[in-house]
Order: C-alpha cells, then sequence, then structure tokens
C-alpha cells in the first residue's frame, strides 16, 4: 500500500469511518459487536469490511463458526400476537371449562397450532383436560407462563437482530435456548439454527496509526455528494471533497446491446447497399413454384424430395403464381418452351407447383424479383431465413440466413461475374488470395464457386454464382444475362465470434450473449483481429 | 451429391499417370475439371474419398468417368460412341405385356474379358450404387444388375408373373424365397418394394432355360447375379421408367466396362408394343443429337474472343465431336452424356477446360442505387430504439414447436405446421415472439438481474379466407420481456410508452383478458383503430410452464401493422 495515513483518511468513506469508529475503544472487536456499535445493516458492514480489510487497515484476528438464532415467520407471528401457550391461558383465566372446539374458533388458530400448544402446556402441567374435552388451568398455570415469557422476550429481540449470535445472549438465556427450550417445547419451528462463520476483527499496526489520528481529521465534515442545493446556494464553496477510491470495482448494471449475429448481417447489409444493391424480401411460407419450379429445377430433383424440404401443413395451394407464367414454366421444364433447351422432357404437375413449402433457400426471393420486371441495370440482394431438412447439430441450425441476390445487366459476361465475386471477396472478406473453382448449381450455367484464402483455417468456400440458365430467365421475360450469387458468411462469422457450433448463434443463454462479440470479419479481414483462440 | 471412394492407383492406372502424378496437391488441382472435391485420404491405404458435386453428370462418379477426363483433358479427343460389331444373331430379350404397365423398359449389353478384381468389384458395385440411388431416383426410375453371363441361355424373357409366381435364392441369402418373401424378408425388399405398391404382378427376368436372374428392381439371383472375382464375361442389364435415361446409363456402363479393357457386345430387346425407339431397341446406342455453338453466344457470355482453335481444343477435352459451321461449330457430345439442354451448357464445357483462372475478372460497370426495403429500414429503427431504452437483443429460430409457441401460452389457434418434420421439436412455424422471449428467460435463470431482452423479428401468421381456406403471411414482430424478482407493468409500459413516441404514434391499451397474461394486468396496444398488439404481466400458470421462477412482463407488437407515423409533434410523457 504505497497511499500514505493521510490520503487513506481523506478518502475515507463514511461507511468506513462508521466501522473504525468501533474500534476507537476496543483494537479487536466481533463482527457481531460491530453491528450493534456503528447501527449498520450487515451488508454496509460487509461493504466497509471489505473495503478496510483490502486497505490493510484492519485484518481478520480470529475466526470461527458460531451458532445463531434467527427467527422465523412464524416466530415473528408470535411475538406480534402472542405465543397460543399464552393466549390459552389468558382465556381459560377468564372463562374456566372451556372446550378444545370452541378455543380454536375464539383464538383462530390451526388445528396443529392448538394441539401442539395444549401438549405444551399439559407437559408444564399447567392445564387438564377433562371429560368432553374441556380445559381446567393448574397452579394458575404458573409453570407455563414463566417459560412463556423467556421465550417471548427472546422473539422480542430476535424481532430486531435476526439471525442473533448465541454467544450475545445472557447465560439464564442461553441455557433456555439449548436446554428447555430445546429439550421440553413443541417449538413450531419459532427459531430456527444457523451456523456461521464469526470474525473478529483488529486493527493493523497502520490502522492503529490511522485510528489514532482520525478525531483531529478535519475530513469529517468533506462534503460526500454534491446536491443541487449546493450549487445553488454556493455551499460547496471552500469544502474539501471526499476522495473516491477510484479502482475500487464498481457495481454491476446491464445495458441494451445488439445481438452480436445479427449487427453482422446488418454491417453486411449496408455493405452491399454501398455497392449498389436493392434490398427483396420473401416469405417464409413458399409454394414450390418459387422454391424450385422457377429456378428450373425438375420436379425429380433430389433437393425436392420429402426428406429435404419441409412441406406445411393444412395451408391453401399458392395463389399469387400468375396462371400464363407457370405455363411456360411448365413448358419450359417439359420441352424447353421457347428457351431455345431441349427441356428436362418429363411431365410437369401444375398442382404441385402450388404446394406450400417452408422456403429451402434464398433463390425463391430472386426468383419473385425476376417475375416483377426488375430494373436493367439492376443488382439486388436479399437475407433470407431458410429452412432444411436436417437433423439440427453442431453445423445446422433449424433455420440460418442466406445472403443472395441477382445482377441484371445488358453487359453482363462471365467474366464480370467472376468480378462481382471478387469484389465480394475483397470487400466482405478483405481476402487477399481467391480463386475460382467449377460448381454446379440446377439454375445456373457456367456455375462457379469463390474460393478465399483464411489465415488460419485455410482455404474455404465463401460464396458461389452463375448466369442464370435460359430456362430460368426466358419464361420470366427476361432478355439479359442475369448474374445469380450467394454467399456463405456464416463460418467466417461464427470463426470471428470464436464459436464452433452454429446453434450458438440463435444461443437462448443471456450471460453468454452479453459477453459474446461481434464479428470484426467486415473491418479487420477474414477471421477478423479479436476472435476466441481455439 | 455423392462421395465416392476410389484406389489411388486404379486411378493413375486409368487416367495413364504414375501414382505420384496424382498426388494430393495435383488432384485438388486436376479435380475441379469433374467439378470434384479431395475429402479424405485414406490412412496407410490409397483410398481417396471424393466428392462429385455436379447431380447432372453421373458419368463423372466413378473412377473410370473421372480419369477418363483427366486423359481427355492431356489429349484431347472426340470420345466415339461404341459400335459393338454385330457377329450374326445379337444375343435377344424379349419383354413381355404383362411387365409394360409395371416397370417397361430394358436394356443390356455384353462385356467379355473384364479383368474382375477384388477392387474393379468393389468400384462396379459402388458405381451400380450411387447411379441407381441418385440419378435413377433410389431405383425408382432406373435399377442395375450384373450377371456371369457363361451359365446365361439367350433370348432371356423379362416378364411379370405373380408374388408366388417365382422361386431363388437372392443375392445374400442361402434359400429359396418366392418373390412376396424376397418383399417381406429380403432387405432390399424392405428397403425398395415400395416401388411396386399395389402391383399384382411383380417384375421378373429369367433365360430361355427358365433360369432365373433377377427381380428388378429389388435383387438378383445368387446363381447367376453374384459377380465374384476372376469371373471374365458379364451380362449388363437395366430396367426402369424412363427409356431415354436408361440408354444413357447403358452407354456410361459400357464406356465404363470398355475403359477397363473390355470387349462390348450389343443385346437387342425386343418389345411387344412400339416404344420411342421402336419395338427393337439395340444398346448400347448412340441418341446424341448435335447442337450448334454459336461464336457469338460463346464471346459473349464469356466475354473472351477465343480463335477457333482454342474453342475445338476446349471442346475436344470434353470429350465432343466438333465440326466448324458457318456461325460456329456443330457439337455432338460423348453418348453417355444427357446434361446438354442449351448451348450454354457448351459455353460452362469451354470455360471449365480452359479452366476459369485462365479468365481475367472484370469490375461490372454499370451503375445502380443500392436501397434497403421499408420493412428493413422499420427494422432497423426499431433495433435501435430498443437498445437505447437498455435492452439486449436476442436472436432466436423461427422453426420450433407447437407447445413452445401455443401450449405453453395456453392459446390454441392455426399456425403454420410441418407436415413431414423430422421432430416435433422442430415442426412449426412461431405465429409470435414471446414465446422465443421465454425460452431465453428460461435458459438464463442463472444471468445477472434485470433482464431486459428484445427481438425483431419474422413471424407466419395464418390468415382464414371466408371460404375457410389458409394461407400464410409473413409479418415482422417486435418484443420485449422484463424478468427481475420486481418486475411490474408500469416499468415496461414506460418503456412502450417511449418506443411509441419515437415511432410517432399515439396508442392506448384497452384492459382484455390473454390466456399467457395475468387478468386486470394485460391490454391490447391499440393505434387508431387496428389492434397491433399485447402487453401484459405474465401468469404464473405460464411461467411455471416453462420452469421460470422470476417475475416477467412482455409486450408483442406486430411492426407490419404499424401504420406510418402521424406528422403531429410528439409529446413527452409525463
Amino acid at each position: 500500500m504505497s497511499q500514505s495515513i493521510g490520503q487513506l483518511i481523506a478518502g475515507l468513506h463514511p461507511l468506513e469511518r462508521k466501522a473504525l469508529s468501533a474500534f476507537a475503544q476496543q483494537a479487536s472487536v466481533w463482527d457481531h459487536e460491530l453491528l450493534q456499535r456503528t447501527g449498520l445493516d450487515e451488508s454496509r458492514l460487509a461493504m466497509a469490511l471489505g473495503w478496510l480489510l483490502a486497505k490493510e487497515v484492519l485484518a481478520v484476528e480470529y475466526q470461527e463458526t458460531k451458532k445463531f438464532v434467527a427467527i422465523t415467520e412464524i416466530g415473528k407471528k408470535y411475538a406480534s400476537n402472542g405465543l397460543p401457550e399464552n393466549r390459552i391461558i389468558d382465556l381459560i383465566k377468564t372463562q374456566q371449562d372451556i372446550s378444545i372446539s370452541e378455543l380454536r374458533q375464539r383464538l383462530n388458530l390451526e388445528q396443529l397450532e392448538l394441539s401442539t400448544a395444549i401438549g405444551n402446556l399439559k407437559d408444564f402441567s399447567s392445564v387438564s383436560i377433562g371429560k368432553g374435552g374441556f380445559l381446567t388451568l393448574l397452579f394458575q398455570g404458573k409453570s407455563a407462563l414463566h417459560r412463556i415469557e423467556r421465550l417471548t422476550n427472546i422473539l422480542r429481540v430476535l424481532q430486531s437482530e435476526s439471525p442473533k449470535n448465541l454467544d450475545s445472549f445472557n447465560d439464564d438465556e442461553r441455557q433456555f435456548l439449548t436446554g428447555d427450550l430445546d429439550k421440553n417445547w413443541k417449538t413450531r419451528g419459532v427459531i430456527k439454527w444457523i451456523e456461521k462463520a464469526s470474525k473478529r476483527f483488529n486493527l493493523t499496526p497502520m490502522g492503529g496509526d490511522l485510528v489514532a489520528r482520525l478525531p483531529e481529521d478535519a475530513a469529517l465534515d468533506a462534503i460526500a455528494q454534491l446536491t443541487p442545493e449546493m450549487l445553488k446556494d454556493g455551499s460547496w464553496k471552500g469544502k474539501s471533497f471526499r476522495k473516491y477510491h477510484i479502482d475500487l470495482k464498481p457495481p454491476r448494471v446491464t445495458a441494451g446491446a445488439a445481438h452480436p449475429y445479427r449487427q453482422f448481417l446488418h454491417e453486411v447489409q449496408t455493405k452491399l447497399v454501398s455497392m449498389g444493391f436493392e434490398e427483396m424480401r420473401g416469405p417464409l411460407v413458399e409454394s414450390e413454384f418459387w422454391n424450385m419450379d422457377a429456378l428450373y429445377m425438375p420436379q425429380f430433383h433430389p433437393a425436392r424430395d420429402i426428406h429435404d424440404v419441409y412441406f406445411a401443413k393444412d395451408i391453401a395451394p399458392s395463389g399469387d403464381i400468375a396462371p400464363s407464367l407457370l405455363e411456360r414454366v411448365a413448358l419450359t421444364h417439359e420441352r424447353g418452351g421457347k428457351s431455345g433447351s431441349k427441356g428436362w422432357r418429363y411431365a410437369f404437375d401444375r398442382a404441385r407447383a402450388r404446394q406450400p413449402i417452408l422456403r429451402s433457400q434464398g433463390t425463391a426471393v430472386s426468383a419473385r424479383t425476376l417475375a416483377r420486371a426488375p430494373k436493367v441495370p439492376g443488382k439486388y440482394f436479399s437475407i433470407a431465413r431458410c429452412f432444411r431438412y436436417d437433423q439440427v447439430d453442431a453445423t445446422h441450425a433449424p433455420d440460418f440466413f442466406q445472403i443472395e441476390g441477382i445482377v441484371l445487366d445488358r453487359s453482363t459476361t462471365f467474366r464480370t461475374l467472376l468480378g462481382l465475386l471478387k469484389l465480394f471477396a475483397v470487400e466482405l472478406a478483405k481476402a487477399e488470395e481467391i480463386k475460382f473453382l467449377p460448381a454446379y448449381f440446377p439454375f445456373t450455367e457456367p456455375s462457379v464457386e469463390l474460393h478465399v484464402r483464411h489465415p488460419r483455417l485455410g482455404w474455404m468456400e465463401l460464396g458461389g454464382a452463375g448466369l442464370f440458365r435460359p430456362e430460368v430467365t426466358e419464361p420470366m421475360g427476361i432478355d439479359v444475362p442475369v448474374i445469380a450469387w450467394g454467399l456463405g458468411l456464416d463460418r467466417m462469422a461464427m470463426v470471428a465470434m470464436g464459436l464452433h457450433d452454429i446453434r450458438d448463434l440463435f444461443a437462448a443463454d443471456l450471460e453468454f450473449l452479453r459477453t459474446l462479440r461481434p464479428p470484426s470479419t467486415l473491418s479487420s479481414g477474414v477471421g477478423g483481429g479479436g476472435e476466441a483462440a481455439d | 451429391m455423392p462421395t465416392i471412394t476410389l484406389r489411388r492407383t486404379d486411378l493413375a492406372k486409368l487416367a495413364g499417370r504414375s501414382v505420384s502424378a496424382l498426388n494430393d496437391a495435383a488432384l485438388h488441382e486436376l479435380l475441379a475439371l469433374v467439378k470434384g472435391e479431395l475429402k479424405a485420404t485414406g490412412a496407410g491405404t490409397d483410398e481417396l474419398k471424393i466428392e462429385l458435386n455436379d447431380s447432372n453428370r453421373p458419368d463423372w462418379w466413378c473412377a473410370e468417368g473421372i480419369a477418363r477426363q483427366f486423359r481427355l483433358h492431356r489429349s484431347p479427343a472426340s470420345v466415339k460412341p461404341l459400335a459393338p460389331k454385330r457377329r450374326g444373331r445379337l444375343p435377344q430379350i424379349n419383354v413381355e405385356r404383362a411387365v409394360m404397365p409395371i416397370r417397361p423398359y430394358l436394356g443390356a449389353f455384353i462385356a467379355r474379358n473384364v479383368p474382375i478384381d477384388a477392387v474393379l468389384l468393389e468400384q462396379i458395385i459402388q458405381t451400380q450404387e450411387k447411379l441407381a440411388d441418385i440419378f435413377g431416383q433410389k431405383r425408382r426410375t432406373l435399377s442395375i444388375g450384373y450377371y456371369r453371363l457363361d451359365p446365361l441361355k439367350f433370348p432371356l424373357t423379362y416378364t411379370a408373373v405373380t408374388p408366388l409366381g417365382a422361386v431363388f435364392v437372392p443375392l445374400g441369402m442361402d434359400h429359396p424365397l418366392t418373390l412376396e418373401a424376397m418383399l417381406d424378408e429380403h432387405p432390399k425388399g424392405r428397403e425398395y418394394g415400395h416401388l411396386l405398391k399395389g402391383a399384382t404382378l411383380l417384375p421378373y427376368l429369367k433365360d430361355a432355360a427358365g433360369q432365373p436372374l433377377s427381380f428388378p428392381p429389388i435383387v438378383n439371383s445368387r446363381e447367376v447375379g453374384e459377380v465374384r472375382a476372376g469371373d471374365r464375361n458379364l451380362l449388363v442389364e437395366a430396367t426402369g421408367t424412363d427409356l431415354r435415361l436408361l440408354v444413357l446409363l447403358i452407354n456410361l456402363l459400357a464406356a465404363n466396362l470398355a475403359d477397363r479393357g473390355a470387349t462390348i457386345e450389343a443385346v437387342e430387346v425386343i418389345y411387344p408394343t412400339n416404344t420411342p425407339l421402336g419395338r427393337r431397341v439395340v444398346m448400347p446406342r448412340d441418341d446424341s443429337t448435335s447442337m450448334t455453338l454459336k461464336r457469338e453466344t460463346l464471346r459473349t457470355m464469356l466475354g473472351e474472343q477465343l480463335s477457333d482453335a482454342e474453342t475445338v481444343q476446349a471442346l475436344r477435352q470434353a470429350g465432343h465431336r466438333v465440326s466448324r459451321t458457318g456461325a460456329g461449330w456443330k457439337v455432338t457430345p460423348p453418348p453417355y452424356r444427357g446434361d446438354l439442354m442449351h448451348p450454354v451448357d457448351l459455353v460452362e464445357d469451354v470455360a471449365m477446360m480452359r479452366g476459369y483462372g485462365r479468365l481475367a475478372p472484370e469490375l461490372p460497370a454499370s451503375f445502380t442505387v443500392g436501397s434497403v426495403t421499408a420493412r428493413s429500414r422499420d427494422e432497423e429503427l426499431t433495433r435501435g430504439w430498443m437498445i437505447g431504452l437498455g435492452f439486449q437483443e436476442v436472436l432466436t429460430n423461427v422453426l420450433g414447436s407447437r407447445s413452445d409457441v401455443l401450449d405453453t401460452m395456453g392459446m390454441d389457434e392455426p399456425i403454420v405446421e410441418v407436415s413431414n418434420p423430422l421432430s416435433l421439436q422442430f415442426a412449426a412455424l412461431r405465429p409470435w415472439l414471446l414465446p422465443s422471449l421465454l425460452r431465453v428467460e428460461a435458459a438464463s435463470g442463472h444471468a445477472f438481474y434485470p433482464h431486459r431482452i428484445f427481438e425483431v423479428g419474422e413471424v407466419a401468421t395464418v390468415v382464414t379466407a371466408a371460404d375457410g381456406s389458409k394461407r400464410s403471411r409473413t409479418d415482422l414482430h417486435l418484443a420485449a420481456l422484463l424478468a427481475s424478482p420486481t418486475a411490474a407493468f408500469s416499468e415496461l409500459h414506460a418503456a412502450l410508452e417511449l418506443f411509441m413516441l419515437g415511432a410517432g404514434l399515439t396508442y392506448r391499451l384497452t384492459p382484455a383478458a390473454h390466456p399467457a397474461f395475468l387478468e386486470g394486468r394485460a391490454g391490447k396496444i391499440t393505434v387508431g383503430a387496428i389492434d397491433v398488439g399485447w402487453i401484459g404481466e405474465l401468469h404464473p400458470a405460464v411461467l411455471e410452464r416453462w420452469k421460470i421462477t422470476m417475475p416477467c412482463v412482455g409486450w408483442e407488437l406486430d411492426l407490419s401493422r404499424l401504420p406510418q407515423a402521424a406528422p403531429a409533434p410528439p409529446t413527452l410523457p409525463g
């Protein structure tokens, strides 16, 4: 402790001063004595003692486990209303030969309370029960009254201080508590016993010096709290202010905060808007048409199986598909329609197209945009919740976000598509090394995957893209090349947040959420700077 | 997408390369030619696990196909159709009328001098399984059988019999079973029997001596339908429901065995009625039709002008037969390729064979204006206000259980449910957000209090039309929850008051009963004439069902129903 005693005194909190006042006459004091002498409540005293121990003004001289007596709820009731035994005696005094049931009615006692109290009075030979359940008082109830008075007094004391150290009772009371009450009374739980660590504190040599100088210290009238009144009347002038120990741990507060993954998605959104992309939205419950048929995924495609897509129960077939569009798409699937394609060459089921499912890919939203006369040139994106038929585990959440979009431009070529992907790699992942690999999507040709080099994880896929097949665009009346792209940023976001389980992105544990940091992917490159170690 | 297991030595032999030329690093590069990915290499063995990503290129899902592409890429050559020489009368298979309504088509070829060893056998079985499973839709449209040729007497007969009409020992068993018993007892019968559901007669293939070959598409006879290492001559057969795909499959299987050094001979199938390919169909056969790739299409799609020689070279690296025409090139694909539907497919072939890395990325030049939807803007403003009001944002799943979103809340109303759930835990779309927040509270009893949390997110609402039909609508909701030992209505009401002030809306609360809230401490939130949500102290019975032991107050607003803010100046509360 490098501070001088003067500095220490100047920085004493009023609670600390109160606590130290108990040491003025006596260098070593028990904690229960401190409670009594300072008049502080237990938590404030504990705070003050904690600080003084930390400053090495006080030390724990001796510590032992002590027995404490605590008053219970029922004990409190008897302390104010009187013990049932007492009330029974009082009543019998005024009305001899009272029956038990009348007693119960008059005193408003529970059956168990009453029978226990009568049992006690019988044991103390203060009442007898006659024929027909009538009670008679013996010897004026003296043997009981003497005990009742003792217990009532103790309960009253406990009412103002509980739990109370057994040592702080006088010998007589102590004997009563541990002897007579314990052995001979059925107490109904008016008190309970608690074992508590009890401590005796003493002043350290420095603490001794400090206490010795306390009375002469003028800082007693130092201002603890600056008030509006002081500022108005200027009474603060010429006064000193109590100094704080600003390095003490503050109390905890809660704060409002964004969800880190949600915030990450927002940043991606902002970034895409800054690159000229317009947002699209679509419904959670889609039709097979927008989710697959419009994207030229044949109805026999494995990804359309009952084990790959969730079907919505009892929802009416979709009504938002123009019949002429449905017909063009159907003909394109069957024989290529007017797209110049041979088509998939199977019988297209038009009713199935209207079947409602849970959206399984974000491209469904792009399909809707294509049918709604999009702008040319136009760039679109969506961040869409999607559902896949997978067992929920560390790599599969029940639903997840897909970041997808399209670009419509008459001058689009496969090379500008690669240029766009490279832009994404640099802007969204700060990637320095990228490569393009051939890929397959049922709705694009050519198709490509974008891979970036992650400093720790090595090469990883960042996204996929391709030029929409004419079988997709022609039925929609689109006559310019359309880039379809999708980004898989989840894995990078997770790495940046130090997560290994995708379910943690949707975690329900609030304490965990409060400590989770947003990924810094966008600001400091692939994997970010602030990531947790593995 | 299929993942297959190969032997590096086998692949190298087929590709005409040394094993070291196909080391891991080289394979990572080379596999781009087949849209493949090296997933794992067997420790201490020469096993390779490769995932093939193109669900439309079954010819790449085997060692022979991958090796063929590697070979072609090094030495471009058009893949010629197998033109088996007729040696007098072709072996024949008669298809009887009875099988036509059940599983009508059959194709076959003979392969002689196949050097079958353990490795080839393992590869044949793997190819058979992957093709029937993924290309053949789990045997529904296509299934494959291999037989020892020597014991067979031609012509064979493909017919249909009653379930008790044929008896043989199936593969993997040691006692004879009727076809009916195979459906019940054989693992493949149990797995694929549903494909024949409702059929009174079952497909059956036998030879001229009455010897059983198989019960397509379920299982072969163990007697002649179990190929073993050391066998040389095979009959390969496939049945199915789509004749065009069947031809592609037979061509592909024949090309694979030819690459292994076998001599391929054709088999003639004679149908009782006309098929799209006539009554007598000989396979393997080349049905490939040519497609014209225009010079202009290639240039505008790739964004690069390739020379004629470069283009022809790339197309031949993909195995195409190429000839020049006025506008471009006439391209005829190998006889096993069914994926070419449009000239754009040829553009990808060219780009892939040349390598995507050789195309220089170019930035799109057009100017466009970016924007977000009004809904996203609402979402962002809302998040900002709620965070400012001291609430921690949470993000939870949309797909959950009916029990969470309704039962625990004491409610019953139409919601969107899944008809084919994988588990009841994830079988319903949430119609509101408060249950999600209670789920967070239930999991956070140990977290420092007070808890002030919120979520802005999509929910699926069910709207019932006048005719009783139900439709789903996606709405944007906001829910807030306060949990603390002293949580009281007024505290959360105060936050709602400030939120509405921020949104520029005048609202009122009307006391109303809701099963999730305590009566007399809950009400509807109304803006203008529209009910936009609920606020209230959560009913202890609801908290008990969530196993929450902390008082909670919550509110939920349907942001999609909030009217546009009134232009009137805001009035601060109290």
